[in-house]
């Protein structure tokens, strides 16, 4: 099954997302503390952080979860932002350095009553390949 | 909100409903967030949309501010589903409650729902957050 919506011309099942790479400094962190108050040390404290099992701060969940919102906005527009579905599991920390790659494969594409289905598989890893997000989206699209 | 009006972990049940948050996403808060998160797309600002991630960032901060969760304690997944755009300046009130709370060996699994909607009480955002604790939490 073969469609275009939003960005994506020749939408399919087995087609991959354009990724997003960000990498993470200490600023972007404190940033999105601020932008999304939560100030939770491990995030932010460098010091408090060091005495922790982790070693040292880490990212936001949610921020990096931010990322892949972004790539799904990218791909499919309003359709994401009104419709959209994501389930995911933190595997790994993001930490200042790491550069994430957040990237997307469409798994299913079902149609029914105009309207289409798409699932995909999506992932955030870093540098090293280990996976920091894994999960999937759902989102329905008028076709 | 102060620490004595947060609820402490061992205290929550499945079906504890905390108490509802309210806040307004202005174009202000909306920047920041989009600077943070590294997001140059026109769809927000050219529409005067908020960024679904955005309410859900908000709704997960109104959480932290009601619960006491031990030292360890770890946010393991997360489900969304945006449900309805929002637009900038929308007032939300999100609602969260227990959906479960469950021993697993030497952890505990918390799970919280969140329901958010808009001031003309349409249903904006609904989620699944789920946190692993440590066994010493309930002691904490």
């Amino acid at each position: 099954m073969e469609m275009s919506v939003g960005q994506l011309p020749g939408l399919s099942e087995g087609m991959n997302l354009p990724d997003i790479k960000r990498v993470i400094t200490q600023e972007n962190i404190n940033l999105y503390a601020e932008a999304s108050r939560d100030f939770n040390p491990i995030h932010i404290d460098e010091d408090f952080a060091k005495k922790t099992p982790l070693g040292g701060t880490i990212a936001h969940g949610m921020l990096i979860l931010a990322y892949v919102s972004q790539m799904m906005s990218a791909a499919f527009g309003q359709s994401w932002l009104a419709g959209g579905k994501l389930s995911v599991r933190f595997k790994t920390p993001a930490r200042p350095g790491d550069t994430i790659t957040v990237s997307g494969r469409i798994s299913r594409v079902e149609k029914s009553d105009g309207q289409t289905s798409i699932r995909c598989d999506v992932l955030c890893q870093n540098q090293n390949g280990e996976s920091v997000i894994t999960g999937e989206t759902n989102l329905r699209v008028e076709k | 909100m102060p620490k004595e009006q947060k609820i402490e972990y061992s205290q929550l049940e499945a079906g504890y409903e905390f108490p509802p948050s309210s806040y307004k996403l202005d174009n202000s808060i909306v920047a920041t967030y989009l600077k943070a998160v590294e997001d140059t797309s026109s769809l927000y600002q050219d529409a005067g949309l908020v960024p679904p991630m955005a309410i859900a960032a908000y709704a997960m901060a109104a959480l932290s501010e009601g619960i006491c969760l031990p030292p360890g304690a770890i946010h393991v997944s997360q489900e969304f589903e945006f449900i309805n755009t929002a637009n900038i300046n929308d007032t939300f009130v999100s609602c969260a409650r227990v959906s479960r709370k469950q021993r697993r060996g030497k952890f505990h699994l918390l799970v919280i729902d969140l329901n958010v909607s808009n001031q003309k009480q349409k249903a904006v955002l609904a989620g699944k957050t789920s946190f692993i604790l440590p066994e010493y939490g309930e002691d904490n």
